[in-house]
């Protein structure tokens, strides 16, 4: 023992009352506990020694991964997707795709360029806009339902149920930790919006039999919108990871990224009928986004201001969403006091 | 199968501080720990958690050296938590998921691959005991069960280190017995080392042949449980019926040494002629002796006595422990 620790000889223990708590005095009668019938031995308990190998630092990763995305498909060995869920993500999939229907029967009938059908649901620039980053219903229900759905226990499980201290105690860094949530959300999103982007364009061109002279065409709007998607993407799944990181609750990471979509929406709407000003649009990531889409297909804008300040509040939605997730995934404990 | 080799050092630090700001959490530790079961205690605050977390190399430490198998705290964090199986005292299950598939997730995020972690999953949970619940939904457990899948969810990679940060929390005596009997399985069969802390003397005592006592993050005590027992007086303790009063007086009045609570006593042994002498009190008193022995201090006793000398106001066990540790049952 080295000189700083403490010497305990001579001490003297504590004394605990038995038979009673009186002065000790009197005469009494004891009194005599039964005796508990032994349970007996259910199994003989053998330790089984494992001297396999460990996979380095992707099969963890992937592991993260496969855990958030699979659950989505099959809740059965992975992260538990309650069935609502999963049943409005298909309704919603199954939305996004629409249009392809619509071609389908276009192609059908045999209608012509300026068809109908065709205006409404055809290749244009306005409709591969409006496949992403359409109000109604896209942006209205579809996309933000989506990201509420997705991300409202991503993260805010792990602080509810402590299940943080299984992955911090285990090799798994809390960079790759929220590396792996932010990929599990995106690709959740993206098989949604960008999938069925990437669908509807390209089925477009199949049921229409398109040649490559169209393909070469619409293929740089194609892209545009392919940019738009992924902007998207990014940055619901920003905004809805970092409410999921600050709270305890599905519901409130749900409805406040719910909250925040249409509230800004909202607001600036009511303040550009009021004053006749689209500024506070930048507050509104969806009018961010959709502002810089405009641009980026090359349609009319319809803010009247700057497209930097948009891009610039993008930016910004974006860092700080981002460095509030890294601040709050820091916070979660392994050990906690 | 039991292992018997050589206690080899696994955790060695030097000089460790770490601080939080202004507030020392530990100061200047030197450790040298050995492989076997060993209790970490040490009142709230006093720096079990941030040793445990720098021990996994989750913190950077402000200055100081360690070691865990050989890895650097400092910079190999990940290698020694790849080694280094951690039971958390609180919560830590998805809810959602059957035993089966949180201890197989948990193998996964260690690096096994998904058949492997299937397999061992298996194993470790007939290990804890959970054999016939594996396939239920966590949510559906008793404190115990989830205890026990925690458990296996740091046992799924057969670590060299096992943590145990409070094992027994909320577990009736039947489940405690059990948890206990698995961690002493797992030091003498499987020849792991164990690390456990815990408000439960009893419990540590039960598996650890060491303690490592931490106060204001410092190392007050390290030794053998055994050892430390040496160090207190050696007393008889006696029960006696009628007249305690007379008995204590007629002790006091023989130069004994008399401490008494009631009917009990405990008289210090200052000779091989302290036992006649209580006989011939009792005697000479008129009063029964209905118990006699020599008292054997257990760890409360030791730790109440250590916060004692350092002038620590340390409740007993029975005073620290809750529904939650009992299961609800009164203590």
């Amino acid at each position: 023992m080295s000189d700083e620790q403490i010497n305990l000889d001579g001490g003297q223990t504590r004394m605990e009352a038995a038979y009673g708590s009186d002065d000790g005095d009197n005469d009494s009668s004891a009194i005599v506990a039964k005796k508990e019938a032994s349970l007996g031995a259910i199994f003989e308990q053998n330790y089984r020694p494992w001297d396999g190998s460990l996979g380095p630092r992707w099969v963890r990763n992937y592991a993260i991964f496969r855990h958030h995305v699979f659950g989505l498909f099959t809740s059965k060995g992975h992260r538990h997707y309650n069935p609502f869920v999963r049943l409005t993500i298909l309704v919603i999939f199954i939305g996004a795709i629409s249009p392809i229907a619509m071609l389908f029967f276009s192609s059908l009938f045999g209608a012509g360029p300026d068809s109908f059908i065709d205006k409404m649901w055809g290749i244009n620039r306005s409709n591969l806009w409006g496949q992403v980053l359409g109000y109604f219903p896209r942006n209205l229900c579809y996309w933000p339902l989506l990201t509420a759905l997705v991300v409202g226990g991503m993260i805010s499980d792990d602080r509810r149920n402590g299940t943080s201290a299984i992955y911090f105690s285990r090799p798994v860094t809390r960079g790759d930790y929220t590396l792996m949530k932010y990929l599990s959300v995106a690709v959740v999103l993206g098989f949604v919006i960008v999938f069925s982007y990437m669908a509807y364009y390209t089925l477009a061109i199949v049921f229409k039999g398109e040649g490559w002279g169209f393909l070469i065409d619409t293929l740089p709007m194609f892209l545009s919108g392919l940019l738009c998607s992924l902007l998207l993407v990014i940055t619901y799944t920003s905004i809805g990871l970092a409410l999921s990181s600050i709270s305890q609750s599905r519901f409130f990471s749900a409805i406040a990224f719910l909250s925040i979509i249409y509230g800004t929406k909202l607001v600036a709407l009511l303040i550009d009928l009021q004053f006749e000003t689209s500024i506070l649009y930048i507050l509104s990531p969806y009018d961010c986004l959709a502002h810089l889409g405009q641009w980026l297909l090359g349609l009319e804008l319809n803010y009247s201001h700057s497209l930097s300040l948009s891009v610039v509040s993008l930016i910004m939605m974006n860092v700080i969403s981002i460095m509030i997730l890294i601040s709050r995934v820091s916070s979660l404990e392994v050990t906690r006091e | 199968m039991t292992v018997d080799s050589a206690p080899k050092l696994v955790i060695e630090t030097k000089d460790l501080v770490k601080m939080y700001g202004p507030h020392i959490a530990l100061q200047g530790l030197n450790l040298k720990l050995e492989s076997g079961a060993t209790g970490i205690l040490g009142p709230n605050g006093a720096g079990k958690s941030t040793f445990f977390k720098c021990i996994l190399g989750l913190i950077t430490t402000t200055s100081g050296d360690g070691t865990v198998l050989g890895y650097d705290i400092r910079t190999q964090g990940d290698l020694i938590r790849s080694k280094i199986g951690y039971m958390p005292e609180y919560d830590s299950l998805d809810p959602g998921l059957s035993a089966i598939d949180q201890v197989r997730y948990s193998g996964e995020l260690i690096g096994m691959n998904p058949s492997q972690a299937t397999q061992r999953a298996h194993e470790v949970l007939e290990y804890v005991g959970l054999k016939d619940q594996r396939y239920r939904k966590i949510e559906t457990f008793s404190t115990g069960m989830k205890q026990a899948t925690k458990l296996a969810c740091a046992l799924i990679h057969d670590p060299e280190i096992l943590i145990c940060d409070e094992p027994t929390n909320g577990l009736d005596q039947r489940a405690r017995d059990f948890m206990l009997q698995t961690l002493r399985n797992t030091v003498n069969q499987g020849g792991r080392t164990v690390l456990m802390s815990g408000h439960v003397m009893d419990d540590i005592q039960e598996v650890c042949d060491n303690i490592v006592m931490i106060h204001k993050g410092k190392i007050v005590v390290h030794r053998r449980i055994d050892e430390l027992a040496k160090q207190v007086d050696e007393e008889i303790e006696i029960s006696v019926w009628g007249g305690s009063s007379r008995m204590q007086n007629s002790l006091e009045s023989r130069g004994l040494s008399v401490r008494r609570l009631g009917r009990v006593m405990r008289i210090k042994v200052e000779s091989e002629e302290t036992i006649p002498l209580i006989l011939e009190c009792a005697v000479e008193s008129g009063v029964q002796v209905r118990k006699m022995g020599e008292y054997k201090p257990d760890l409360e006793d030791i730790f109440l006595l250590i916060m004692d000398k350092l002038g620590a106001e340390v409740k007993q066990t029975s005073d620290l422990m809750t529904s939650e540790h009992t299961g609800g049952a009164n203590v």
